[in-house]
């Protein structure tokens, strides 16, 4: 766990100076999993994919097996992929009043909201911009 | 021709930018550069033309097991009746266990990146068609389940583990109906999984 939080540290720093996402991309979350696991994957959940959770379930059923590396690792990478997909969700709550304000030809459930208000960037509230970068969806 | 190298110019930027990912792990690189592998997919999936082909996974599994009657050499075969060369598509390299639908670790950062293209902001508004192919080893029966067994992982792992809306993704195996290199049947290039922007997705109700 310590070491995750680490590395998930090192990412965002890396991220650079303007962003202040609280969350790292699927790649980096899925390469983390390979890094980590990629070998107590191919030995002890042969046969799994990541689809379904059936991952992380197979290298929780086997905890007592697992690479020391692996054995602290997974669950925070798991959360990590768990955090981006919430920021995701949450911009949809967040940034609906400014959907309504300065997008107002689109619904939701449109895919164009997000690049609507990346458009409108300059004058959508601090929230929505705040969870607009958590969700990966600009840097700034 | 010039779509085909482009094809290929873009898997090639892909490739590049997956095997320098592990720059992000090191001192500290321009900001910009961890984001060069998502972009490459992304360029590739963005739609270049308004009026593309209406294409459905349907439309092409049908196409690919009418194809099974032409029993000579892959060499002399026709190519699947269907123009897919006007979609914005991109070729990636995904590794699967041998006779198997599992995806090999190595490539998870791959399946990562395409989820991170897909919740991109330019390609929010689109649905995609996730294509596997063979090559030429092993039967034509055993090729197409397999690959659509592939296929279909691949957009389970991108509609749950990753959270692309699955009204967003189809998913086809084509077998070895399609090769991108005939003249090679057993070629290692035509072992591949296609993603093809097939079009937007209109209002999905939230």
């Amino acid at each position: 766990m310590k070491r995750v939080g680490f590395v998930l540290a090192a990412l965002l720093a890396l991220a650079g100076g303007q962003a202040e996402a609280q969350t790292v991309s699927y790649a980096q979350a899925a390469g983390l999993l390979a890094q980590h696991c990629g070998d107590d994957i191919m030995k002890l959940c042969r046969g799994l994919n990541l689809g379904n959770g059936a991952i992380h379930a197979c290298l929780a059923q086997n905890a007592g097996h697992l690479s020391p590396a692996c054995a602290a690792n997974h669950e925070g990478i798991r959360q990590m992929t768990e955090a981006r997909a919430a920021a995701q969700k949450e911009v949809y709550k967040v940034c609906d009043r400014d959907r309504a304000q300065y997008c107002p030809g689109l619904v939701p459930g449109d895919g164009n909201i997000v690049s609507c208000l990346l458009e409108a960037s300059k004058v959508v509230s601090g929230a929505c911009t705040a969870s607009l970068v958590n969700a990966g969806y600009t840097q700034q | 021709m010039s779509l085909h190298l482009s094809t290929v110019a873009l898997r090639a930027a892909l490739v590049a930018g997956i095997a320098a990912a592990p720059v992000l792990f090191g001192t500290s690189p321009a900001a910009a550069q961890a984001f060069t592998p998502d972009s490459a997919i992304v360029q590739g999936l963005q739609a270049s033309v308004s009026n593309v082909p209406t294409v459905s996974a349907e439309a092409l599994k049908g196409l690919a097991l009418a194809h099974m009657q032409y029993s000579g050499p892959p060499q002399s075969r026709p190519p699947l009746a269907i123009q897919l060369d006007q979609l914005a598509q991109i070729n990636v390299e995904i590794e699967f266990d041998l006779n198997s639908a599992m995806v090999k670790p190595a490539s998870y950062r791959t399946l990562g990146a395409i989820a991170d293209a897909m919740h991109n902001p330019v390609l929010l508004g689109y649905k995609f068609l996730v294509v596997g192919n063979t090559d030429a080893t092993g039967t034509r029966e055993y090729n197409m389940k397999l690959s659509q067994e592939r296929s279909d992982a691949v957009v389970q792992a991108l509609a749950t583990t990753f959270r692309v809306d699955p009204r967003r993704l189809e998913s086809v195996g084509l077998g070895q109906e399609a090769l991108q290199d005939t003249r090679n049947p057993d070629a290692a290039i035509n072992r591949r999984v296609q993603i093809f922007n097939i079009g937007s997705t209109g209002v999905l109700a939230p």
